[in-house]
Parts: C-alpha cells; sequence; structure tokens
C-alpha cells in the first residue's frame, strides 16, 4: 500500500526524495567541476582546486534531493572510495575523454569498483560522464564505452553521455538519466 | 515529562553518560551511515563518544578509522549543532585514526564558507588532521584566515599556527607577515594571540624579538593581554642580557610605565615581573610593591591574594620592602578567603619580629584545620624559615608542628612538616631531644610508610646520642610489632644502632633482635640475622664498618658492577673497594629549604642514574678508551677553558679512574664560515703523566659541540699528580660557505689556539664520604699514618668562608654536620672525610682559628692507610 502511495506521489512529483550517490574518476576528470555547475548559482564555489579526501555538496535536480559524496581522484587517496560505497544510491563515474593515456588505469579503476562487494551484487544505476567533449582529441562516447566493455555490465542500469562541464554541456541530459533510473529503484 | 526525567537523572547520580560501554557506543555510532541523516539522534552519539574518549577509554586504531569514517558521513547533514559536534569528533579521533585527510577539502570549504559558526572550529579541526606535509597546501587558506575580519577566525587560526609549528615550524615562519598585521587587530583577543604566534616564531632570533619588544612598546597595544604578554617577554630579554643593571633600559622602563597601565590585569603583571626581575634593587621594587599594597586592600578576592601570593614570595627576597604593607598584610589575616589569610600570615612570619611569633602562631592555629593541604604546606615552609631565623622560638613553632601532625593530611602535607622537624633536630641542638620525642609520637599513628622509615632512620641515627637512649627503644620496638614489613625492616636497623653505639644497652638489643629473627618477612629477617651476628661479635672494627658506617656505594654502580665481574672474572673475589661511592646528598639544601621542600620527594621517584654512570656507558662506546681498567671513580664538572665569546669554545671534563684520567674536551665551533677537521687538544704533560690514548674530533661544522678525549696514565707517586698542563688546540680549517656548510675547497690549513691551563685538582681524585660517626672513624684512623701541618690561610676573612674553601678543595664530605659554624666563634673543627681513587680511605680534620694577623690559621690533620697520600694532601694544601 504505502509502496503504491510512493509510486503514487514520486509519478506526481509531489514528495521529494533524497539520494545520495558518489562521484569518482581519475584526478583532474572534472567531478568537482561537474558538481559545482550542478549546484544553485548562489552556492558556487568561486574556484575548483584538486580535491582532497572528499567533499560533501548537495544539489537539486526537479524534485529530487542529491547528496554528492566528491571524491578525491588522486592516485593515493582512491583506495579511499570504497568506504562511501556501501549506502549510496548511485554512482557517476567520471571520464576524461582526452586523456587516452589513462584510459586504461579508468578502465582499471571500473573493474575494481565494480568487484567490490559493496557494489557487485545491488542494482546501482552507474551514470558514465565522457567529460572534456569539446577538447579536439576527445573520444567519443561510443568509443569509451567499447574501450571500456560497457556491455558486458549486466546486472546494473548505466549510460553514457558526452559533456562538457565548462559550458554544462550533455550535463542535464545525463542527470536527468540517473534521476529516472533513481526513482526507479530507490523508491 | 521533562521533570520526570530529571528525577530520574538524579536517582541514577546525575549523569545520564556514567554507564556508558564503548562497544555499545560504537554500534551506535554506525547509525551516522545511514541516509538521511538525523540530526537529533547522532548528535547525542557522537557527544557520547567524546564523553567516552574524554575519559581515557583507549579506541583501537581499527575502531577509531570506522568511526572517523562514519562521521565524515555526516558531513551531508547541514545541521549547525551536529556539525560542531563533527568538527569535536575528528580533532579526538584525528590522532588514533588513519587517513584522516579524507575530511581536509571538506574542512577547506567550511573554513572558507559562508557560515560563520563553522569557520573556526573548521579551522581548528583542519589543523589537528595536518601534518608538515600537507600543510603546504592549506598555506594559502591558514594565510587568509589570519587576517580574517572575524576575530574568532583570526585567533582560531592564530592559535592553531602556534599548534602547527611543533610539527612544521618553517612553514608557519613563512606566516610572519599576516602574524604582524593581526597584531594591529582591534579585537584584544586577535591581538594577543597573534603576539603569542609571532613571539613563537621569533624565539630563537634575539635581535628579531628586541626589534619587535622595542617596536611594540612604542605603539600602545589595545589589548591588556597582549601588554601582559609583552612584559613577559621583555622580563626574558632583560634577565638574558643585562648582568644586573637595569637602570637604564628601555624595556625596565616600558614595565615601570605599565604599572600605570588603566588594565589592572596589566598593572599586577608589571608588579609581579618588577619583583620577580632577578637583580633588581629595593629602591627599584618600591613602585610595584607600593601597587600590590594597594592591591591587597581590593575588593576583589582574585586580586588580593594575587598581590598577597607575590608579596609572600618577595618577603623572602626584600624583606625590607615587604615591611612597609605590614598594616595591609594584618587586615587580611582574618580575610573571609582562607587562602589569602594564609598567606598573609605567613608573610608576616617572613618579615616580622621574634615577638609577634606567638601572636601569629596563635592566629594561624584558629583555622589551620579549615585550609588545604597545599596552604597547610605554605605555612609549615614559612614555619621552617621561622625556625633558622629565630631558633630560640623552637619550643612553640616545635609544639605547633606536632599539633598539626596529628592532624589528617596527605603525604606531602605530613612530610614537609616531618622535613621541617628534621632539619630543625639537626640544625638545632636544644631541640633535639623534643623533636625527636615528637616523631617517636607521630609513628605511633603514621600511615605513611615511607615517612615512618625516614623517621626511623633518624632515630637510628640521632637517638644513640641522647642523654637518655632506651627511651626510644620501647618506640621502635612497637613497630616491630605492629608494622608493616618495609617499617619493621627500617624499626630492625635502627635497633642495631643503638646495640652498636650503646654497650649498655647491647644485651637488650641482641634479646630484640634475635626475637625479630623469628619474622614472617625475608627481608626483615636477613637484616635481624646480619646485624645479630655482627653485634654478638662484639668486634669494633666490624660494628664500626658495617653497622655505625655501612659502605656507602650507589647502588645501580655495584648492580653493573656485579653483572660484570659474573660475566668476566667469577671465580675471582669480588672487590667491593672498585664500585665508585654513592655521592652524599648536598648539605646546602638546607639554606633553600624553604622552596625546595618537595625535593626530597621528587629525589625518590628519580631513577638513580648518576653523573659517573652516564658518562662511564658513554666512554665504554669509545672503542680507543674501552680498555681502561675498573669503573669510573669520578666525573669532573665541565670548566671552560676559554672565554665565553670565543670563536671556537672549549670545555674540559675530567673523568679519573684508578689509575687513568681521561679529559674530554667538548669543543664548539662559532665560525660560520669554517670547517674544522682532525680537531684535538694538545697537552704539555707534566712529570710522571702519560699519554696513552687520544681520539681526536674528525669534523666539526658550525654550531656543532663535539667531544676529543685524551687519556693519561696517572705517576705512580701520588705528590705528582696534582699539576697543571698548558693545553693548545690544534685543527685543520676549511673555508665554507657560511649558507650552506659546504667547503669551498679540498684544501686547508693548520691552525692552533691557546686555551687556559688544564687542572688536575686534589679535588678530582677525591670522592666525598659520609661518616656519620666521625669520632669512631677517627679512632679507627689511629693505626694509620698521619701527618700533620699548620697554614696561614690569607685572604680568607671569617670562618665560613675558610670552612668552604676548605671542603671544596679536598672534595671531601665534612662530617657530623661540622660544617657548619657557630656565629661569634673565633675558632672552628672541620672533620672530613673521603676517598682516594683505588678506594683509599682519607680522613682530615682541621682546625681553624681566627687570629689577630689577617686571615684564617688553619692546623690540618690526615690519617689515611697510604702514607703518599697523606703527604700529597699535606704537600698540595700549602
Amino acid at each position: 500500500m504505502s509502496n503504491f502511495f510512493n509510486k503514487l506521489s514520486n509519478f506526481f512529483g509531489i514528495k521529494k526524495k533524497s539520494v545520495k550517490v558518489i562521484m569518482i574518476g581519475l584526478n583532474n576528470s572534472g567531478k568537482s567541476t561537474i558538481v559545482s555547475l550542478l549546484k544553485n548559482d548562489s552556492e558556487k564555489s568561486p574556484e575548483i582546486i584538486p580535491t582532497i579526501g572528499l567533499n560533501v555538496e548537495h544539489f537539486k535536480y526537479q524534485n529530487v534531493f542529491f547528496t554528492a559524496f566528491d571524491m578525491s581522484g588522486q592516485g593515493r587517496y582512491r583506495y579511499l572510495w570504497e568506504r562511501y560505497y556501501r549506502n549510496c544510491d548511485g554512482i557517476i563515474f567520471v571520464v576524461d575523454s582526452s586523456d587516452r593515456l589513462r584510459l586504461a588505469v579508468a578502465k582499471e579503476e571500473l573493474y575494481l569498483l565494480l568487484q567490490h562487494p559493496d557494489v557487485a551484487g545491488r542494482k546501482l544505476p552507474i551514470l558514465f560522464l565522457a567529460n572534456k567533449m569539446d577538447v579536439r582529441e576527445a573520444l567519443s562516447s561510443v568509443k569509451i564505452a567499447t574501450a571500456f566493455g560497457l556491455d558486458r555490465i549486466k546486472d546494473k542500469p548505466w549510460h553514457i553521455f558526452s559533456t562538457n562541464a565548462l559550458t554544462g554541456e550533455g550535463l542535464q541530459e545525463g542527470v536527468e538519466w540517473l534521476t529516472e533510473q533513481l526513482c526507479q529503484t530507490v523508491a | 515529562m521533562a521533570i520526570k526525567r530529571d528525577k530520574k537523572e538524579e536517582e541514577d547520580g546525575g549523569n545520564p553518560f556514567q554507564s556508558l560501554d564503548k562497544t555499545s557506543v560504537l554500534q551506535d555510532a554506525r547509525t551516522f551511515n545511514e541516509t538521511p541523516v538525523e540530526p537529533r539522534k547522532c548528535t547525542p552519539i557522537l557527544t557520547k563518544i567524546l564523553y567516552l574518549l574524554n575519559q581515557g577509554e583507549q579506541l583501537g586504531p581499527a575502531e577509531a578509522t570506522e568511526t572517523f569514517f562514519a562521521v565524515t558521513k555526516l558531513f551531508q547533514s547541514n545541521n549547525t549543532l551536529l556539525r560542531r559536534m563533527v568538527y569535536l569528533g575528528i580533532k579526538e579521533l584525528s590522532l588514533i585514526a588513519q587517513d584522516v585527510i579524507i575530511v581536509t577539502s571538506s574542512l577547506t570549504k567550511d573554513m572558507t564558507g559562508k557560515e560563520d559558526l563553522y569557520r573556526a572550529a573548521a579551522i581548528r579541526a583542519l589543523c589537528s588532521i595536518t601534518d608538515a606535509t600537507m600543510l603546504q597546501t592549506i598555506e594559502r587558506y591558514m594565510k587568509q584566515a589570519i587576517v580574517d575580519r572575524n576575530p574568532a577566525v583570526a585567533s582560531a587560526a592564530l592559535v592553531s599556527s602556534l599548534h602547527m609549528s611543533r610539527i612544521a615550524s618553517d612553514v608557519v615562519k613563512r606566516w610572519v607577515n599576516e602574524a604582524q598585521e593581526a597584531v594591529n587587530s582591534d579585537s584584544i583577543m586577535v591581538q594577543y594571540h597573534a603576539l603569542g604566534l609571532l613571539f613563537h616564531i621569533r624565539k630563537n632570533d634575539r635581535l628579531a624579538v628586541t626589534k619587535l619588544v622595542a617596536k611594540l612598546t612604542r605603539m600602545s597595544l589595545k589589548s591588556p593581554f597582549a601588554v601582559c604578554m609583552l612584559i613577559r617577554i621583555a622580563c626574558k630579554l632583560l634577565e638574558e642580557e643585562s648582568s644586573g643593571e637595569y637602570a637604564d633600559s628601555p624595556l625596565f622602563d616600558f614595565i615601570e610605565a605599565c604599572l600605570r597601565h588603566k588594565s589592572e590585569t596589566v598593572v599586577y603583571e608589571a608588579a609581579a615581573a618588577l619583583v620577580n626581575l632577578r637583580h633588581t634593587t629595593t629602591r627599584q621594587i618600591t613602585p610595584a610593591v607600593s601597587v600590590l599594597q594597594l592591591f591587597c586592600s581590593s575588593p576583589k578576592p582574585a586580586l588580593r591574594f594575587a598581590a598577597v601570593r607575590t608579596l609572600n614570595k618577595v618577603a623572602m627576597t626584600h624583606p625590607t620592602a615587604v615591611t612597609s604593607c605590614n598594616i595591609d598584610l594584618e587586615n587580611l589575616i582574618t580575610d573571609s578567603n582562607r587562602s589569602i589569610a594564609t598567606l598573609a600570615i605567613t608573610t608576616l612570619l617572613k618579615t616580622g619580629a621574634e615577638s609577634a611569633v606567638d601572636r601569629l602562631m596563635k592566629q594561624i592555629a584558629s583555622f589551620v584545620s579549615e585550609i588545604s593541604d597545599e596552604f597547610k604546606i605554605v605555612v609549615v615552609q614559612a614555619i621552617r624559615a621561622l625556625c633558622l631565623k629565630f631558633p630560640r622560638k623552637h619550643g612553640t613553632l616545635m609544639t605547633f608542628l606536632s599539633a598539626m601532625l596529628r592532624d589528617e593530611g596527605g603525604l606531602e602535607y605530613k612530610a614537609s612538616i616531618a622535613d621541617t622537624l628534621i632539619s630543625l633536630i639537626e640544625g638545632n641542638p636544644e631541640a633535639k631531644e623534643s623533636g625527636l620525642a615528637h616523631l617517636c609520637e607521630f609513628i605511633e599513628d603514621c600511615e605513611h610508610t615511607s615517612l615512618a622509615v625516614r623517621i626511623l632512620h633518624l632515630l637510628g641515627k640521632e637517638g644513640p646520642k641522647t642523654k637518655q637512649p632506651s627511651r626510644y627503644i620501647r618506640f621502635i620496638y612497637n613497630r616491630v610489632i605492629l608494622e608493616n614489613a618495609v617499617v619493621r625492616a627500617a624499626a630492625v636497623s635502627a635497633l642495631s644502632q643503638f646495640g652498636a653505639q650503646c654497650p649498655d644497652l647491647l644485651e637488650n638489643i641482641l634479646v630484640l633482635l634475635a626475637r625479630c629473627q623469628m619474622d614472617t618477612d625475608d627481608e626483615v629477617r636477613d637484616r635481624a640475622t646480619y646485624y645479630f651476628s655482627i653485634l654478638q661479635n662484639q668486634d669494633r672494627h666490624l660494628i664500626n664498618n658495617y653497622i655505625v658506617e655501612p659502605p656507602q656505594v650507589c647502588v645501580s654502580s655495584l648492580e653493573k658492577a656485579l653483572m660484570l665481574h659474573l660475566m668476566e672474572t667469577p671465580e675471582e673475589v669480588f672487590d667491593l673497594s672498585s664500585v665508585p661511592l654513592a655521592p652524599p646528598p648536598l648539605s646546602d639544601e638546607v639554606q633553600a629549604a624553604p622552596t625546595v621542600v618537595q625535593e626530597p620527594l621528587a629525589a625518590l621517584g628519580r631513577p638513580a642514574v648518576s653523573k659517573e654512570e652516564s658518562a662511564s656507558d658513554r666512554l665504554r662506546a669509545i672503542p680507543e678508551l674501552s680498555w681502561i681498567q675498573g669503573p669510573l671513580f669520578k666525573s669532573s664538572d665541565p670548566i671552560s677553558l676559554t672565554e665565553s665569546e670565543t670563536e671556537y669554545q672549549v670545555r674540559v671534563t675530567k673523568h679519573v679512574f684508578k689509575n687513568h684520567i681521561v679529559l674530554q674536551f667538548d669543543c664548539t665551533n662559532t665560525m660560520s664560515d669554517q670547517l674544522l677537521e682532525k680537531v684535538r687538544v694538545q697537552l704539555e704533560v707534566s712529570e710522571g703523566y702519560q699519554i696513552v690514548a687520544e681520539v681526536p674530533c674528525q669534523r666539526l661544522a658550525c654550531s656543532e659541540t663535539s667531544p676529543t678525549y685524551i687519556a693519561l696514565q696517572f705517576p705512580d707517586a701520588p705528590n705528582l699528580t696534582v699539576t697543571n698542563f698548558a693545553a693548545t688546540l690544534r685543527f685543520v680549517v676549511k673555508d665554507c660557505d657560511p649558507m650552506t656548510g659546504i667547503p669551498n675547497s679540498d684544501d686547508g690549513y693548520e691552525e692552533d689556539y691557546m686555551l687556559e691551563d688544564v687542572e688536575v685538582m686534589l679535588a678530582d681524585q677525591m670522592q666525598r664520604l659520609t661518616k656519620s660517626n666521625f669520632g669512631a672513624a677517627w679512632e679507627e684512623g689511629e693505626s694509620y699514618s698521619e701527618l700533620e701541618d699548620t697554614y696561614n690561610l690569607s685572604g680568607i676573612n671569617s670562618l665560613e668562608e675558610a670552612v668552604r674553601s676548605v671542603v671544596s678543595f679536598m672534595g671531601m664530605q665534612p662530617a657530623d654536620r661540622s660544617d657548619r659554624v657557630q656565629p661569634d666563634k673565633s675558632s672552628h673543627t672541620v672533620y672530613l672525610g673521603g676517598m682516594f681513587r683505588g678506594g683509599v680511605e682519607v680522613l682530615a680534620r682541621a682546625k681553624l682559628a681566627m687570629g689577630n694577623s689577617p686571615g684564617v690559621a688553619m692546623q690540618l690533620t690526615v690519617r689515611s692507610p697510604n702514607p703518599d697520600i697523606c703527604e700529597l694532601i699535606i704537600s698540595v694544601v700549602g
């Protein structure tokens, strides 16, 4: 009964929902920049600097209230990601699509993530953002999906979007997809 | 509902956190991981964690890390109360948990954010998780925060910087400009903290501190706390720089001007500073004292207390200056605040006349039971000083002390009373009998083992010499029946002293000791058997050497020597004389009595490592010197062979062994543009001495101190041993860059540097040996060879001075308190005991007399088993 009610209210967008997502990806892929774009203009931080550890940010999309754990992507802090896998409702994986060299590193991190016990069995939606599409030598989202072997992910809903975090291009679509997914799974 | 809960809490003892369990609280902490975060639930759990940590509960690294990461998830919530608890949690857990840098960005965000409530606390938490390597990444934010307009933020940043400078002083040093700016802040708190940081950054640079103080004293600081701080810094500078002349110093003028400051805090600080400066004259402190006098009649108890406490201290150094406050102090005797009254009375006792003593004592007695132990000790100290000042008043004072002894009180308090009584007994022969009687009564009902043992020892030492020794035996034997093992053992030792020194009591003592042999405790039985067999024997020599004058070896050295003996030559007989002697306690302790009452207690806790022992370990570690036979006999204090501000500084320490002397030269290079190599000291040794080993110092960079050693063999004839060696420092100089210390070229040139002569003195070869019964030992020494001579000590004008110089020259220990000269006498005899290197006993008697001619006449008699040593001493004294 209550389940039905929830679905109903979601459908009408009456009830506010809050979800917790975790932002990961290699350093310098644009995670903090993306988060700051998603926030209200009034709360925007004036400058983006390399994150040490993590930042907790809030933003709202439609009627869903997002809490984003913006993790540091630097090599020496990546082992700290896993502490936040549990209890998260979704994952945003940011890739620097112009950084061909480290594509393999990103892939490695992705597979570590997928194998982690706190992630493996769950139907967590994963949003891939192929960032920096404005850079000339950037790979297309399709190419990145192939390179990562994303089609092998069967147990989780996923989608990949090309984005430009400087202008915000592609972000709306990505977040919209994630919101949709979250509304279905979290309900 | 709320009232009900309150009631329940009261029934439980009022503390809702009383029965917290670590495991269940940590279990609760998992709630932090849930979404959404519920501040109402999480805040109390965090409080519980903090409570546990502050109660001393230990978390393991894994537990702490787990909890810490759970806490980081609370950053999701924007509840201000919860967030502030999170900061506290981070600070506490950061010490134990791992990977705490994870919150760096989150805290940086809060510290620079708009929410002022967060900013200061975030800075403090951030600094607690940051280490030296990470500090650079937040440096920019710290600099901004220091000059922030919000005083709470600026203060938090300044104080945190002060903490950080412990781990990364070079980074914090770069923030000096910001700190400088913060000193100009309008907030009194920020100004104070900024000055604190500024001083801390510069404190190693005298010139910079002087400049800082000069600048700040000219501009008037707004914050009274900052001014207080400035006064303290100024005092420190004054103490360091001048050798007693404050008159023209601008710093001194500044402090004096602060006496007229509008803030009472500053006025008090300045007054206290002035009276505490080491070299102020009575005239210079008069204004300060009159300020304190004014405070004495202030309606604020804190001010009265501060003033009277300071006056109490000054009373020791400048009694005359304090006398002018006597009327005000008299008024404070009846102050409703007992602490103030106590201090007032003790101050009056210090400055007052003999006639006032009785009245004041009566006044104290009326409320002594109402004050805390700490202040009772102050009273006892004042009485002690009084006893030394007015020996005739000992009756009144002693009765008072024994009444205090009977009251309830802690160990420290009781110990200070016992100390006072003991020093009274030792210092004033008239007070001896009654003092011992008081102490006897005290140990009848004394719950402190350590005190009982001390008193029993004293009874054993002093009791046999009284008119009626038998009266003490009952008290002592009562201990054997009633007390714990430690006290029983001490009582047995005390009994044996009576047996050894009072022949008519021997019979009875033997009976008592025989009974003690049936004791249940090993130590007590052992002691009883030991003393019983020696006393039964009735051999005077044995009794003298093993009961009256037990061997005074240094216990830790004895242990070491025995271990060495067992490892190396267990088949040979152990030679006790090779063990260094325990240094006797310094007798000038009594002169400084009021300040060092706690010292005997502190000494008990200190591990017994003597100067010799640490030096011995160091010397053994040097391969070239490790072959030297026998344990280290004595190490001298370091003596400077250069002026204090020369290019190269050398200090010599003489380590004396049985047949060798090792000279340790600690060389310091103060030339920043020179690197010294192959540093050694060249000695012109006198006849009979032989250099057997030399250890040069290979490399000596600027501001380094490093030792070089020379080992010499003593001449066979003792009378050649006291001599001088001319010494020269030889080394190779390489010029180098003052900044990096790297030499400009590989070539150096040789250089000499003249040093003062190295003296080998009699005192270096002599250990102090305490003879508690010199008369017996002297008689014992009749079989030794004896030499006698008469001297005229010119240039010495008083008996005290003569005694001091003889004692220090001979390096021997005065026995039977013969180093104390009775005033108004024209002659005095000093008895000295010592041990020459190699374990040869030396006894000396010096009769001193003031004649009509200038100087002091001395007749010196020396007894020792080795005639050469007698000869040496007689010849050297001349």
